[in-house]
């Protein structure tokens, strides 16, 4: 009864800190549901074409500007654990009003082009054709004969697939040949992606590639894709960083308006300590003030991170990337330091009730 | 009262300093059960700190208080002296803002392990005993200052305790209110068998009380009936 009360009795201080606590836990959420995100475009990194693993070059920052090669598929296709291999070229920021958008370059042969489903135009790759994703084709509004540019060279759209992967469909596809001229890289690929024959695990392929071929990294976790970035690494730390500083923030400025809330409040403290309230109790209708304004603050921070993270993925075009996930975790993530940000704050005032004085709190002073 | 044995309150060779100023100086004092007492004395004499020190509000630097034989800072811890003995009632009436007029006489009654509903009835009962049940939704502002005394009191009351402290109850309110706020205090030491200890610096109380006690510069100068 009183906790409420209490909180109401304030509504300019009850709504300012739980503000503050807001934006603390939406950063935290957001930031949290982008990791998630980066997770998940890693995931899908990982097997891009439906393949069970991919091959890199190894000690990259990041996976897409990877160098392999060319010889090198030729190499591993005659390995008895791979059933099928096939290079791709990664092409990212070509396409300049997508940034986020990815052109691969495939051999038309391979079954990364083959596995693509052609859901309008013609599935033929020739020299200056390009095959749109549905997501990248809508965004866009484009369709079979219109043109796109990448790096600066118009491609003609021979036709739309669907995959069902994200960072495919919101990319595009042209024949090997075509990127390595387009990038002067005639006898490179950024990766290779692999099938394995039915009898081998991904973890005995790994270890028998990256034995067999040295300088390559594979890559068939998300895991492994993550840390495989140097990086997603250096934004995951980052990350932790950002969540433990607005920790630290959105505690002291907890701490600050209950202590001044505190200090306001002494008569009445006094008073709860004159007509039997036992010092535990006091300090528990404190830190109770506390956890109750933070998690006010924190429904409000999940709300907006949830709401913020969306818009500002969207405001900045770049969801072929990262796209937010807000998984049951990173919610309950925000809102367990929200819950901390109000006890850690409530803890100071709370401590001091406890050696407070019932008559000196009772003059004020 | 003179003899301690059986007596409500007992203070023994009580002293109490804040800093370097001594407040109380080897105080003693007896009162007895259902007995009404007045504390008299000028400002700064330490009427308000023996008070306190009989509440368990304040530590004595040397000696002790007894309340039904039992020393109030040794048995158990002072709250709950103050929670199931002892009932303030202070100059200011330290209402407490947002909260209707039954919500502060509840205040007391909050963990004393009562249904919301029985904690409700009775906090209404207790404003019919002092004249307000028609003011019980009432938040303190819009309360005149002798009602905001009254509700003070029967805040005071609500534990039912046996020991009845006034700190100045009457200090701030003008002399009809504050014969009003009297009345009421002695007719409830009369109704209930409380004991009741009042301090003030109004001579005129003294009549009303079975004793008057006076205390010059932390001493026990006059005591009489």
């Amino acid at each position: 009864m009183m906790i409420l009360t209490n909180l109401r009795r304030r509504p300019s201080r009850t709504a300012f800190t739980a503000a503050g606590i807001a934006v603390g836990v939406a950063t935290i959420v957001a930031l949290l549901s982008f990791t998630q995100g980066l997770s998940n475009t890693a995931a899908e990194l990982t097997h891009l074409g439906g393949s069970d693993l991919g091959v890199f070059q190894a000690n990259v920052s990041d996976p897409t500007t990877s160098l392999l090669p060319a010889s090198l598929v030729a190499r591993l296709q005659r390995k008895p654990y791979v059933q099928d291999a096939t290079p791709l070229l990664l092409m990212v920021e070509a396409v300049r009003p997508q940034p986020g958008a990815v052109v691969f370059g495939a051999q038309p042969s391979g079954f990364f082009a083959r596995r693509l489903v052609i859901v309008d135009g013609r599935r033929e790759l020739g020299a200056g054709d390009i095959l749109l994703g549905d997501r990248l084709a809508a965004h866009m509004h484009l369709a079979p004969g219109g043109t796109l540019t990448v790096h600066g060279r118009p491609f003609r759209v021979a036709g739309i697939y669907h995959t069902g992967i994200f960072f495919e469909d919101s990319g595009a596809v042209m024949a090997l040949a075509s990127a390595r001229r387009l990038t002067g890289r005639p006898a490179e690929e950024t990766n290779i992606v692999v099938n394995l024959s039915a009898a081998t695990s991904a973890a005995e392929a790994t270890k028998s590639i990256e034995r067999e071929f040295p300088g390559t990294q594979v890559i068939s976790t998300p895991q492994q894709a993550l840390r495989a970035g140097a990086n997603s690494t250096l934004i995951s730390k980052a990350i932790l960083v950002i969540v433990v500083i607005a920790l630290i923030v959105g505690a002291i400025g907890v701490t600050i308006t209950m202590a001044l809330s505190f200090i306001e409040r002494q008569s009445e403290l006094g008073l709860l300590s004159t007509v039997g309230w036992s010092s535990g109790r006091i300090a528990a209708l404190i830190l109770g003030e506390g956890i109750a304004v933070s998690l006010l603050g924190a429904a409000f921070g999940l709300l907006l991170g949830v709401v913020g993270g969306d818009l500002l993925v969207r405001v900045l075009g770049v969801g072929s990337y990262v796209t937010p996930s807000f998984t049951a975790w990173a919610l309950g993530r925000g809102l367990l330091v929200g819950v901390a940000i109000g006890v850690l704050g409530g803890i100071y005032p709370a401590w001091r009730v406890t050696r407070m004085k019932p008559l000196k709190a009772l003059s004020g002073t | 009262m003179s003899d301690p044995a059986g007596a409500a309150v007992v203070v023994e060779g009580v002293s109490k300093r804040f800093g370097r100023v001594p407040a109380l100086t080897d105080v003693s004092l007896a009162v007895g059960s259902r007995e009404a007492i007045v504390i008299s004395g000028r400002s700064g004499s330490g009427k308000s700190t023996l008070l306190a020190l009989i509440g368990g509000l304040e530590q004595p630097d040397a000696g002790r208080v007894l309340i039904d034989g039992e020393p109030i800072w040794t048995r158990r811890h002072p709250a709950h002296v103050r929670r199931d003995v002892v009932g303030f009632v202070f100059q200011r009436h330290l209402l407490l803002d947002p909260l209707t007029a039954q919500a502060n006489v509840e205040v007391p009654l909050l963990g004393a392990g009562l249904r919301p509903a029985e904690r409700r009835r009775r906090a209404r009962s207790l404003l019919e005993q002092v004249g307000l049940a028609d003011r019980a939704e009432h938040l303190p502002s819009q309360l005149s200052g002798g009602e905001r005394q009254r509700v003070a009191v029967a805040r005071a009351i609500a534990n039912e305790p046996r020991l009845l402290l006034a700190d100045e109850p009457t200090g701030a309110l003008d002399s009809v209110t504050s014969e009003r706020v009297l009345d009421l205090l002695f007719d409830l030491r009369d109704r209930l068998g409380t004991t009741l200890i009042v301090v003030s610096y109004d001579l005129a109380i003294g009549p009303r009380a079975d004793r008057t006690i006076t205390l010059i510069d932390g001493q026990i100068v006059e005591e009489g009936a």
